[in-house]
């Protein structure tokens, strides 16, 4: 699928670089994209796929270079205030591996509470719009029950859900169907193809490598924090230049 | 044993349930900034909460209530029984209610923080929507045995003159030396009947907890 690639940059990313220590997991990172892309992200574990994700909405602080995300920009040397990271993740949304719902919240305190916390908003005004979006999702249903009792691809529904709640400008996925059943994935990527459908601007971070392929725009191919190929994503998945890729690749695409 | 001696001893089920109570609330409350201390990234202050946890729990609960009410009490400041007692026990019970508080905020998946800094919840909203409640949960039947225990820890205030159950029962059984069977024996009766409705409340609260994430 192609989409008009907008004219509007919305991440841009200039020479990231993360320490852990000693240990360099990005380095040298660039890649920028525009508002309605979809970018999938894919590379053996280890990569530092996570970390770069997690760098975007600065749940890991970037070591070096400069990322403009949202209208905002985080320089390594001049991190941004708490209130302006929250405004940043506000207008970022994530969703994990692990989900990470609340588990001692309904799932429509779940969804709700963040709007109330966040964006203001009144219970009423919050519950009504988790409703719609829990329907959205396909679990109005479940509004009332406890995440304990969702089975993982209704959660990780549900995890969408809260951070759609929030009326984010960008979405970013870590994997989010790695923690699944390859049926139970595909509810869940169903959600995410109808939302890049919507023209939703995301990150994800996959190993469906039919997902990327598909759905995605573009695919960043990543290797021991380095971006090694970047393109077209059919391009990428079929006629990848660097060994390195290539044997990436084949790999994944025979299991 | 006379229907008058029951009464006495009874009559120090209200210091008892008193020197527990203060000391718990004292504790509960002291153990948070404790905890705090503990988990922080200032060496200086973690080192500090260290070094107050291994003292008030290396100690005996005994030597700092003679500390609190012959040594501090008897200079400077003038200490009752009843708030030396409620004050040496809940540092005690701070230093591990510190401990049980660490325990169980090691025990939150580390995937709860991210998920409220990633929804960019207020710093307030993170700790008290989404962390503490979920450690409160797991901290509440530590919380619960550690309070029986200090029922009986509560114990040792007859020394400086507490009229609690076993104060009374001592007091009693020095009068009347032929029934100190019976009198002693009635005092742990009242513990045990302390402690159940304890335990059952906390079982109780827990399952209730359990219960309704289960839904
Ligand atoms: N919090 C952390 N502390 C130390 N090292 C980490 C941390 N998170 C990730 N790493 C290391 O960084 C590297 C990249 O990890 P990650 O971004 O999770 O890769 P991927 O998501 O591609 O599997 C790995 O070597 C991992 O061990
Ligand atoms: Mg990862």
């Amino acid at each position: 699928m192609v989409r008009q690639a907008g004219a509007e940059t919305i991440v841009k990313v200039s020479g990231l670089g993360k320490f852990f220590g000693a240990h360099k997991v990005l380095d040298g990172v660039d890649f920028g994209m525009g508002v309605g892309e979809v970018l999938a992200i894919i590379g053996p574990s280890g990569s530092g796929k996570s970390t770069l994700l997690r760098c975007l909405n600065q749940l890991e602080p970037h070591s070096e270079g400069v990322i403009d995300i949202c209208g905002s920009r985080i320089a390594a040397d001049a991190p941004l205030s708490r209130r302006d990271l929250n405004e940043l993740r506000r207008r970022a949304g994530m969703v994990f591996q692990s989900f990470n719902l609340f588990p001692h919240m309904s799932v429509l305190r779940n969804v709700s509470l963040p709007q109330e916390r966040v964006l203001g908003r009144k219970r009423a005004e919050a519950d009504e719009r988790s409703r719609a979006l829990l329907d959205r999702v396909g679990l109005g249903a479940k509004a009332d029950q406890y995440p304990a009792r969702c089975s993982g691809g209704q959660q990780q529904r549900i995890a969408i859900a809260r951070a759609l709640a929030l009326d984010p400008k960008i979405m970013l996925f870590d994997e989010p169907t790695s923690a699944l059943d390859p049926e139970i994935g595909l509810e869940v990527l169903a959600v995410m193809q109808e939302l890049a459908e919507g023209g939703m601007t995301m990150i994800v971070v996959t190993h469906e490598m039919h997902f990327a392929e598909t759905v995605s725009d573009r695919v960043l191919l990543m290797a021991e924090g380095k971006i090694l190929e970047e393109g077209p994503s059919v391009e990428v998945m079929r006629n990848p230049k660097t060994p390195r890729a290539q044997r990436f690749l084949q790999a994944v695409m025979n299991r | 044993m006379t229907w008058q001696g029951l009464e006495l001893v009874a009559w120090g089920i209200p210091w008892t349930l008193a020197v527990t109570a203060g000391a718990f609330l004292l504790g509960a409350a002291l153990g948070v900034p404790l905890c705090a201390m503990h988990v922080s990234r200032s060496r200086v202050l973690h080192g500090l909460a260290v070094a107050l946890i291994v003292a008030l729990r290396s100690i005996p609960p005994i030597v700092w209530l003679f500390l609190l009410y012959f040594g501090v009490g008897s200079g400077y400041l003038k200490v009752g029984a009843v708030q030396a007692a409620v004050v040496a026990l809940g540092l005690i019970t701070a230093a591990n209610m510190a401990e049980i508080y660490r325990g169980a905020l090691r025990s939150i998946h580390p995937g709860q923080w991210d998920a409220a800094q990633a929804l960019g919840l207020p710093v307030r909203s993170e700790l008290v929507d989404v962390i503490v409640p979920q450690v409160f949960r797991v901290t509440l039947p530590s919380a619960a045995t550690y309070i029986i225990g200090l029922l009986k820890d509560s114990a040792i205030a007859s020394t400086i003159g507490v009229a609690e159950i076993t104060y009374l029962a001592n007091f009693l059984s020095r009068k009347q030396f032929n029934e100190s069977l019976t009198i002693f024996a009635f005092a742990g009766m009242l513990y045990i009947l302390i402690s159940l409705p304890l335990a059952a409340l906390a079982r109780l609260a827990d399952g209730r907890l359990r219960a309704r994430v289960a839904q």
